[in-house]
């Protein structure tokens, strides 16, 4: 008969429990070399030997079973609560095998609250590279456990953890250290006054920093025939249970664990004083950036121009395919055109994460967050901030939930208000649309203007982040500060597995979670650009053809015609064609440019009359001093649902209406504005690249906000300040560049 | 054929802004009404709960 058990995964940060989940569960949770990636906790189900299924559940790393912080609390608290649905049949601790020791700290913890525990040592393939070996059986006896020597990089020992799991009975459940040790006369006491409760977890619930079981609290310090300790002779005894725990595993691997040191082989010590040095770890890390941002714009070029090609292409197709009407339209220019701003930037965003994921896999990522926590001190923000801003990189969502690691409240708020400064992966697209149209394609010793802008934007969205945290750290006036820890693992050659999976994970969470949202936009947005209710739109052919009659083509179009009449005679005459053959042709192409640059006027018109043109009029006025038209405007407003909605906003503004096969940049450095100039210029470009780096437009996050402060107060404070301070800083650019 | 076309740009239209309605505004507590404990589903032998 198959019986159901509760399994909780549990260890010291960076110890690959997130791995072993994944192999026990078949899941595909994110996991990396990097400590903090699990912050909440992850379930799954597996099938084990002997009919029976355990519920697994991935819980945040800890050191131990004194925590300061939300994501360690989640541990204490299923742990303390036999009552809660989750509570383990069978505790697994997960260790790295070269830090045993500290991680058998927090084994002995849990084996003393009398749950059967199992201890996985991972990463045994590190063994005989590191000089280590281990008499498991006499560490068996010693813990009075069961043991599994895992490998999750080889898949090896797996098998034997569900083997364990499944005879879970046969676990003792004996704690290691008796904690009446710790006072006898104290803990006889507190026996005596709660007859029925477990000593151990009695001690843990008084100890606590983080107050998460109110109730079992007050009822200890309530009970008056059980007078507590001050906080001080708590810290001693807690100093005491240190000590006696760690004397007990030092016992336990004087025999059973051996390190040849001349065995071992490694350069991790020397590899960490250059990578971690304060002169030469800052340059490595600078050119690292460099060479990413180099990279994301020549190696991404030629697939992005080829997924830009292929996107007017089919618009192309389908205009003379289907039946002419509304939808065919609704096809071409809207839902091709609003899906193709989105799908031509994934090659840059798969190199960001191939990036990215390289850094974590490799271990370097640990060494940037230990020299950004050296520079971030001094402007008031701790080491723990840096993981959600380094994070932020890719999304502020997952970094603002993983400020859960920071213990002070305060400390914690900056850090989700300052995080979404921090370059995402949604800026991404904005800003190499933008880079390419106005930053000439000029070098500098070797390196590119435009990866150098892009560099530049994300120490821009950096700086800004460390810049407000000084200011809020002022505001909020922080006395106390986090302790900060930040886990070193060693070396590794990154899992080609690991970095593709990331890569292809984050690259389609991208486009299918932004692309619904795009392409809904997009939708919209056609029907609001091609309708209107007006006279004017209504009428717009016999309006625009009575102007013309009377006052001629626009300047716009006479250029149009005149340019590609220009651009035809300097080719025919360098291929050696007549030149009354050319004039012929000069004179059918004229008739025929004419017709196109008629029929543009007419949708140009309509657009400007429509409801989505009306709509972006009476909003310029607001954006017109930045240097944007109603256009950008429109795509502007747009993006605070999300920021990359900005692309396939005006790519599907610019194709309403438009007969030509035009890519998205072509459309938009086709773009004139009232005085004829390019609209995106320098000056236009760099105002709406530095708006998108400072606003706040995304919605999931502010949402997200919402939940981690339980106020809509510091989300709309965040939405208020990174707007109206985005806009001050776009129009200071806009009017010292014009 | 006109209308055929009209009314499937009306249908498209009417499901884009739903979908932006259901993103965007309506509250998430309405949406999942009580909250159901989601359990992803593995490979191998190892399914959803």
């Amino acid at each position: 008969m198959s019986k159901n058990i509760n399994v909780a995964l549990i260890g010291n940060p960076n110890t690959g429990k997130t791995s072993v989940f994944n192999q026990l569960t078949g899941l595909k949770q994110k996991v990396g070399n990097y400590p903090g990636i699990t912050v909440e906790k992850k379930e799954g189900i597996c099938k084990l030997p002997r009919g029976v299924k355990a519920h697994i559940l991935d819980l945040p790393g800890t050191y131990s079973l004194n925590t300061t912080s939300l994501d360690e609390s989640l541990v204490v608290e299923l742990l303390l609560n036999k009552n809660d649905k989750d509570y383990p049949d069978v505790a697994v601790v997960i260790s790295d095998v070269e830090n045993l020791k500290r991680n058998l700290f927090l084994f002995t913890q849990i084996k003393d609250l009398k749950i059967p525990t199992i201890l996985v040592i991972n990463m045994a393939d590190r063994m005989s590279r590191k000089g280590i070996s281990l008499d498991i059986e006499a560490m068996e006896k010693k813990l009075d456990t069961k043991i599994a020597l895992v490998s999750t990089r080889k898949r090896q020992g797996i098998d034997r953890v569900k083997e364990l799991i499944a005879d879970h009975k046969n676990l003792s459940s004996a704690p290691n250290v008796d904690a009446k040790r710790i006072s006898p006369e104290y803990f006889e006491r507190l026996q005596k006054t709660f007859p029925n409760e477990d000593l151990y977890k009695l001690w843990l619930v008084i100890t606590q920093d983080v107050n998460f079981m109110p109730i079992e609290k007050k009822r200890i310090e309530d009970a008056t025939s059980f007078a507590t300790k001050s906080k001080e002779e708590l810290k001693k005894l807690q100093h005491k249970e240190t000590v006696l725990r760690y004397q007990f595993i030092n016992n336990t691997l004087k025999e059973t664990y051996k390190v040849d040191f001349q065995a071992a082989k490694g350069l991790r010590g020397s590899l960490d004083r250059i990578l971690t040095h304060k002169i030469f770890g800052y340059l490595i890390f600078f050119v690292i950036l460099l060479t990413i941002f180099q990279a994301i714009f020549d190696w991404s070029s030629y697939p992005m121009d080829f997924i830009d090609e292929q996107f007017a292409m089919a618009s192309e197709w389908i205009k003379n395919t289907l039946p002419p009407g509304v939808f065919t339209d609704l096809l071409s220019e809207g839902i091709i055109a609003g899906i193709g701003g989105i799908v031509i930037f994934i090659p840059q965003i798969a190199f960001l994460f191939l990036f990215i994921s390289l850094l974590e896999e490799s271990g370097y990522m640990s060494r940037v967050v230990f020299l950004m926590d050296r520079l971030m001190r001094p402007f008031g923000l701790s080491g723990k901030s840096i993981v959600p801003l380094i994070s932020g990189t890719a999304c502020a969502i997952p970094a603002v939930m993983a400020t859960r690691t920071i213990e002070n409240w305060k400390e914690r708020l900056i850090t989700i208000l300052v995080t979404p400064f921090t370059t995402c992966s949604a800026r991404l697209p904005v800003y190499l649309i933008l880079i390419a149209l106005v930053i000439p394609k000029g070098t500098i010793l070797g390196l590119s203007f435009q990866a150098l802008t892009l560099m530049l934007l994300y120490l821009i969205g950096f700086g800004m982040a460390i810049f407000s945290a000084m200011v809020l750290n002022k505001i909020l006036k922080i006395k106390s500060r986090s302790l900060f820890m930040v886990e070193m693992p060693t070396y590794r050659l990154p899992l080609l597995k690991n970095v593709a999976y990331t890569v292809l994970e984050k690259t389609k969470s991208f486009v299918f979670g932004a692309g619904k949202i795009i392409l809904a936009i997009s939708i919209v947005l056609w029907f609001l650009g091609s309708n209107g209710y007006s006279e004017d739109f209504k009428n717009a052919e016999q309006i625009v053809n009575d102007r013309i009659e009377q006052e001629g083509l626009s300047t716009y179009s006479k250029n149009y015609i005149q340019n590609n009449i220009d651009a035809y005679r300097e080719n025919a005459l360098a291929e050696g064609i007549a030149p009354e053959v050319i004039q012929d042709s000069i004179q059918s192409m004229t008739h025929y440019l004419r017709e196109r640059a008629e029929a543009q006027e007419i949708a140009s018109y309509k657009l400007e009359h429509s409801y989505i043109g009306r709509a972006g009029k009476a909003f310029e006025p607001v954006v017109k001093p930045l240097g944007y038209d109603w256009k950008i405007g429109i795509a502007v407003l747009t993006s605070f649902a999300a920021r990359e909605v900005f692309v396939g906003t005006l790519a599907t503004i610019y194709s309403v209406g438009s007969d030509e096969e035009e890519t998205i940049k072509t459309r938009m450095a086709a773009e004139l504005d009232s005085s004829g100039r390019p609209l995106f210029n320098l000056a236009s470009g760099i105002s709406l690249m530095l708006f998108y780096a400072f606003a706040m437009q995304c919605m999931s996050t502010l949402a997200i906000v919402k939940r981690e402060t339980n106020s809509w107060k510091w989300p709309l404070f965040q939405l208020g300040f990174m707007s109206v301070f985005a806009y001050l800083v776009a129009l200071i650019a806009y009017q010292i560049l014009i | 054929m006109e209308t055929l076309q009209h009314i499937l740009v009306y249908l498209i239209l009417a499901l884009a802004v739903a979908f932006l309605v259901y993103k965007f505004l309506l509250p998430k507590s309405l949406i999942h009404g009580s909250k159901k404990n989601s359990k992803d589903c593995g490979q191998d032998n190892c399914g959803c709960g």
